[in-house]
């Protein structure tokens, strides 16, 4: 491989992940409170009309982008009041909503396909851009991505460094102990659900106002699954997520590319890569960090379990 | 006014069914009014789409049919799902198990069928069970999370199977379209409906295996020992290791058994519906197991009667799209809301509510031991 | 005690139902007969109908019969397994006479079902079975493919052609085959790069395949799937690109050169003519061409030149007459091997099986 190709490879590998980090970044806030979210897919499908449509109609990319969180907050907020309120199955509740949020993003969408947006559009980060080889695969980007270098740092730092992210922790732990500390739990959970919800949401809107600048339907096409998959793989850490992301989106890009130069792979085999790969890194950084890290990188002791009123 | 939330210390016995007559009438209402609002008639379309379920023998059947295999997808997952193990792995494990009953098939053409279809579960059961160990022994030994690494040999084993039927397998008689040879007869289950003299529709031998399934599930479960000490897992893997429970055993066994599970129903979709190993017979039942054993909260019965209530709204929104003109996306919008709804109306099994005015509740909240929620 | 009472009473409910169902069963076929003279067409559509691709042109030929005074119907996004065969079947129940199923994998669905009503006409488009009431059809659309890779062959500067393949099956490879070959007639130097997705609709996997492509420097890009997302990729690279399915322009108008386009009314509207008249057959395989008008490119679009057009439209002209020279020899494989000497002219059933790329394809061919 040329070096330009490999640059090109990095770039899109840098692309690619964006709308799977939101998401990722939005699944651990959920987790972290408690909450399981198997609704990602439909979340990011929704998001995505949401986002397309807003652009469309008010020709603000912005504007779209926020649509989008809402729209992904709103539906994770059925998901908080099934499962909250009426003490649904976490698992179930997720699998409905993402039946319900592709069929319904399908249904809106049809009759739009086809319509382009301006949405976000690639351009070069003063001086940074400049930089030979990480300017053309980090800061040759659209504006998005760059929000994407944030996201993680921002999560971090509101679950590790706020009283609000101590609070949403708790409650993913032990929300008995949370509640007998003062805090409310429920409200807390809530909180966690649909900021999640929001995050998502900004993941399917960068597929409709980034990705494609064509609204069509289909577009979360799975990366709602690889998200849910990925939070385990990052530990339930932000900064483990961006390597997830990262390895997920330059594996696929890298299998495409493999096709390109004229492999003699079946693309069967090809398209396995990022999925095995997925696990056979897992297996390995659990093989070397042994028993330390496993304390770590467990999930939340309270993860899918509803809190039960009292009485 | 003030909402009062009490767990039910009994059973609510035949007032589930109002409870869930009531979901059901909820979700069914929303399906009307969304019916309504996309210029289609609500109540008129309610009917169509009862009728296409239930509303005639061959549709009854239908979704017995499409029930059979997710209910044997859905008792492995509740298997795994009791003792807190999340294996969302049966899509995968199904099509490793459609892909070992083909080996058998296509190595042993022309064995009659006392010999060719055990051999067939067996292989089925074999490889749907070693996909199930993977994630238990990478849990087990590695400490790598059952929910990643399931859902990923999801897609290595679809593509997997379809690696073998894009080439190796593929038919030379198919014209390279992606199917291998057509299992010879003994290797096709067959259907009831002319064994028995009755007009069975498409119902095949393969419904057998449900009973047989969800017998050996339940006695199991309450009748042995291990199933004990499954129960007593579902605290969690301290507990059982501190009660000295052999946890480790028990998921090996849990994954392994409900991958056989998965696998079983593979072969049976594959040799009873197909006749043969195409892409096509992935549909995604693996997933819907999923759904199907946490609404029946892991009992086998209401396994059962989920699976083909679920099976059937399936077959009965297809009757609607088709009659109503209205695109696939409806139905999956329906089937979302049922869902939540449904899921929803089931807190009211457990829990009974009543709503208090201001000035009883006064007189309540002097009561002592009176739980509430506001 | 009480819980085992339940379960037993809602079984019996159950087996009530069944059984009430199993002895009305074979009366209901006669039920929704639709009176006589009035056609009733059903249609089974692998994928939604949407706004393009290939089950969008179907769409549009059963809109056109739909003018004929036939009354139609269709379900989409129909899985091609077992749930194929209770929707065709359901279709044949309620009394169409006529049922288009539109994709490879209902191939044994319709045979299955055509075998328990003998009296419904089954018309199945891909494939390759038939029985005393099912004809299998398709159109040559490679015909099509030909005319494109032509443009694409005149209009590269890198020599280097991008194709975005869907599944590798013989009616992918066939397109593929036949647009090397109509770029290599023009332009020896041409290959073509092939990117496999194994989807039929990713818009987003699709539009990075594409661009895998664009960054092995291929300057045309052509596909396969529903999506316009290669088409996208393109324009936003200032790279040109060809789309199939129906005309792909408005995704990428200054990008798209042209498109391989199915026009189904033609072959549809004569089925129709057939089955009234009472001319109809059964175990046919019907496959036409662009001389019946089933397969067509789109319009050029401005910045095809005009001498690039006249040689296309002088090779489309030949087709036109009927004149089918796309596969005939010398036509050696990637290898380098022989598949047909000088002079010989692939049959059918070679085309209808063909799993192996032409010399000039660069590329893995599962």
């Amino acid at each position: 491989m040329s070096p330009e190709l490999i640059v090109a490879l990095l770039a899109a590998a840098v692309q690619a992940a964006a709308p799977i980090l939101f998401a990722t970044l939005g699944e651990i806030l959920s987790e972290k409170a408690g909450v399981l979210n198997l609704g990602v897919e439909g979340v990011m499908a929704i998001a995505a009309f949401a986002a397309f449509i807003t652009c469309h109609v008010t020709g603000s990319a912005t504007l779209g982008l926020l649509a989008g969180g809402l729209a992904g907050a709103l539906l994770c907020g059925l998901h908080s009041l099934v499962c909250q309120v009426f003490l649904g199955n976490q698992v179930v509740s997720g699998l409905a909503l993402t039946i319900f949020g592709v069929g319904l993003s399908n249904y809106l969408g049809t009759p739009y396909v086809g319509i382009g947006t301006e949405g976000f559009r690639q351009f070069a980060v003063p001086l940074l851009g400049q930089i030979p080889v990480l300017g053309a695969v980090f800061f040759r980007q659209d504006a998005m991505v760059y929000l994407g270098y944030f996201a993680p740092v921002a999560v971090w730092f509101l679950l590790s460094r706020t009283s609000l992210g101590l609070g949403l922790r708790a409650t993913g732990e032990m929300p008995a102990a949370a509640a007998a500390a003062g805090l409310n739990p429920q409200r807390l959970r809530a909180f966690g659900v649909m900021a999640g919800g929001f995050l998502c949401g900004l993941g399917g809107a960068y597929l409709s106002l980034a990705h494609t600048h064509l609204w069509t339907t289909g577009l979360s096409g799975g990366r709602g699954w690889v998200a849910v998959a990925l939070v385990i793989f990052a530990f339930w850490r932000p900064g483990r997520a961006v390597l997830g992301a990262l390895l997920f989106g330059g594996v696929m890009a890298f299998q495409l590319r493999l096709q390109a130069a004229g492999t003699n792979v079946p693309s069967s085999l090809l398209l396995m890569l990022p999925y095995a790969l997925t696990v056979l890194a897992l297996v390995f950084s659990a093989t070397r960090a042994r028993s330390s890290a496993r304390k770590a990188a467990a999930a939340p002791a309270a993860l899918g379990v509803n809190i039960e009123p009292e009485g | 006014m003030n909402v009062v939330i009490r767990r039910r210390e009994t059973s609510l016995g035949w007032g589930a069914l109002v409870v869930y007559l009531g979901a059901l009438a909820l979700a069914l209402g929303i399906c009307a009014v969304l019916l309504m609002l996309s210029g289609k008639p609500g109540l008129g379309g309610l009917a169509i789409l009862f009728r296409g379920a239930f509303g005639q023998g061959y549709s009854l059947l239908d979704g017995l049919v499409k029930a059979i295999p997710i209910f044997l997808c859905s008792l492995g997952v509740a298997l795994s799902f009791r003792m807190q193990i999340w294996n969302i792995g049966a899509e995968g494990q199904f099509a490793l198990g459609a892909v070992g009953a083909t080996f058998v098939a296509l190595a042993l053409p022309g064995q009659p069928w006392p010999v060719l279809l055990p051999l067939m579960f067996l292989a089925a059961m074999l490889a749907g069970g070693l996909w199930g160990l993977i994630p238990a022994g990478l849990r087990l030994w590695l400490g790598v999370n059952e929910i990643i690494s399931s859902l990923m040999l999801n897609y290595v084993g679809i593509l997997f199977l379809e690696f073998l039927v894009f080439g190796v397998w593929k038919d030379p008689g198919s014209f390279g379209f992606p199917m291998t040879a057509e299992f010879s007869p003994g290797g096709q289950i067959g259907r009831m409906g002319p064994a028995l003299g009755l007009n069975l529709g498409k119902l095949h031998w393969g419904l057998l295996a449900c009973p047989l399934a969800g017998v050996a599930y339940g006695v199991f479960l309450s009748r042995t020992r291990l199933g004990f000490e499954l129960a007593a897992c579902g605290e969690g893997e301290r507990v059982a290791r501190y009660a000295n429970l052999p946890y480790g055993f028990l998921v090996l066994l849990v994954m392994g058994l409900g991958g056989a599970l998965a696998g079983l129903a593979g072969s049976i979709e594959c040799s009873a519906t197909l006749g043969r190993l195409q892409p096509t017979v992935m549909v995604g039942y693996g997933y819907t197991a999923i759904v199907v054993a946490w609404l029946a909260r892991l009992k086998p019965w209401p396994i059962a009667f989920t699976s083909f209530l679920l099976a059937s709204l399936r077959v009965g929104v297809e009757v609607l799209e088709l009659r109503l003109q209205i695109p696939a996306a409806f139905g999956q919008i329906m089937e979302g809301a049922i869902l939540l709804c449904v899921l929803a109306g089931q807190f009211f099994l457990d829990y009974s509510v009543s709503v208090r005015f201001a000035r009883l509740r006064r007189a309540d909240s002097a009561a002592p031991g009176l739980e509430e929620r506001a | 005690m009480k819980h085992w009472m339940r379960t037993l009473g809602a079984l019996a409910l159950t087996l009530g139902f069944v059984l009430a169902g199993c002895q009305k069963g074979p009366d209901k076929a006669a039920e929704n007969a639709t009176t006589a003279g009035e056609l009733k067409v059903g249609f089974v559509y692998t994928s939604p109908v949407g706004e393009a691709g290939y089950s969008w042109a179907q769409d549009q030929g059963r809109k056109a019969i739909e003018k004929l005074g036939v009354k139609t119907e269709f379900v989409e996004s129909v899985k091609e397994g077992a749930d194929a065969e209770r929707v065709i079947e359901n279709m044949a129940r309620s009394g169409d006479q006529i049922i288009f199923a539109t994709s490879f994998g209902f191939m044994d669905p319709t045979m299955k079902v055509a075998k328990d009503y003998p009296n419904v006409k089954f018309m199945h488009c891909s494939g390759f079975k038939s029985a005393e009431n099912v004809d299998n059809y398709f159109g040559r659309i490679y015909q099509a493919r030909y005319l494109t890779g032509m443009v694409a062959g005149l209009m590269t500067k890198t020599n280097i052609l991008g194709y975005v393949a869907a599944f590798p099956i013989p009616e992918v490879i066939r397109g593929i085959n036949a647009f090397t070959l109509g770029a290599r007639s023009v332009n020896p130097k041409a290959q073509v790069r092939v990117v496999w997705t194994k989807t039929w609709f990713d818009p987003a996997l699709e539009k990075d395949a594409a661009i895998s492509l664009l960054d092995v420097n291929a300057d045309v890009i052509a596909q396969h799937q529903d999506s316009a997302g290669p088409q996208e990729a393109a324009a936003q690279r200032g790279k040109y690109c060809i789309g199939y399915n129906s005309d792909m322009s408005k995704f990428a108008p200054k990008a798209h050169l042209t498109a391989a386009v199915w026009n189904w009314a033609p072959l549809y509207e004569s089925i129709v003519k057939e089955v009234r008249e009472g001319a109809w057959k059964g175990g046919r395989s019907i496959w036409w061409g662009m001389d019946k008008g089933v397969v067509d490119i789109a319009p050029y679009g401005p910045m095809v030149p005009k001498d690039v057009q006249d040689k296309v439209n002088a090779q489309k002209a030949l087709f036109k007459k009927g004149e089918d020279k796309v596969f005939v020899g010398p036509i050696k494989d990637q290898a380098g091997q022989i598949k047909f000497a000088a002079g010989v002219k692939a049959e059918d059933k070679d085309l209808l099986g063909m799993t192996w790329f032409v010399d000039g394809v660069v590329g893995s061919v599962q």
